[in-house]
């Protein structure tokens, strides 16, 4: 089963970490950490540095964002920070704002 | 803030919310809907849905839900306006403020539970006439 599911009632402050999947359909702000693929969906608002093995933005994220594997924004998402990870796909209807450091 | 009379009618169906058990949180959750805790919280938790906190998870902190059942750690005080549940594999230690506290054996708890209930009519009625008051004739009700 999913590791963990913020639904989009749910607003965290702080911090968390995963060893597993973490999926956003809430609000977080702070610090967000997963060992584990993260999804950010359509109407999640994240205010926070993320590092997470792959992450996936359909939502409205700020901050600076560091991938090990990957990081794809989707259509209708909006990223604006900094971004770090070998591999970056940025769809058509998406929004980004930032640096993309792709460890060349 | 609001409580009771507004709970119910924000968003039907606000999604279900799990902290799994390789999350940990530290820092405030609140908002709409239920929350399952299978992993740790450091934190307060304040939210309008139900509160499960499983057998293997730990929370530190204040909690305030509609109704919470505890069947893992939970160190804090709660407030629910419905039902608290303390499981047979719960450690609790903190008060607890409910409509109703189910305390199930086996429980480890340390702290005091304050439930408010109105007693049975019956009940307030007779006691002035019968067991009670023989011994006790000050005590009034």
């Amino acid at each position: 089963m999913a590791g963990t599911i913020i639904g989009n009632g749910l607003t965290i402050e702080g911090e968390i970490t995963s060893d597993e999947e973490v999926i956003v359909a809430g609000t977080v702000r702070g610090k967000l950490t997963v060992e584990g693929p993260l999804t950010i969906d359509a109407g999640a608002l994240v205010e926070a540095d993320i590092g997470a093995a792959s992450l996936q933005v359909g939502g409205n994220v700020t901050g600076n964002v560091t991938a090990a594997d990957r990081v794809d924004l989707l259509a209708g998402g909006r990223l604006v920070g900094d971004v770090k990870a070998s591999r970056l796909t940025i769809a058509d209807g998406a929004s980004f704002k930032g640096n993309v450091d792709m460890d060349v | 803030m609001a409580r009771g009379s507004t709970t119910t009618h924000r968003e039907p169906d606000a999604a279900e919310s799990l902290i799994g058990r390789g999350a940990r949180i530290r820092g405030r959750v609140h908002g709409d809907g239920a929350l399952r805790v299978e992993g740790s919280v450091e934190g307060n938790i304040q939210l309008t849905g139900d509160l499960e906190i499983e057998d293997g998870a730990s929370v530190t902190g204040d909690v305030e839900a509609s109704s919470l059942v505890v069947s893992g750690q939970l160190t804090g005080d709660v407030t629910s306006r419905g039902p608290v549940t303390i499981r047979a594999t719960a450690q609790y230690a903190g008060n607890v403020g409910g409509s109703e506290v189910i305390l199930e054996e086996g429980a480890a708890f340390a702290g005091r539970i304050e439930a408010e209930f109105d007693l049975p009519a019956e009940l307030s009625e007779r006691t002035g006439g019968r067991a009670q008051s023989p011994r006790r004739e000050s005590a009034g009700r």
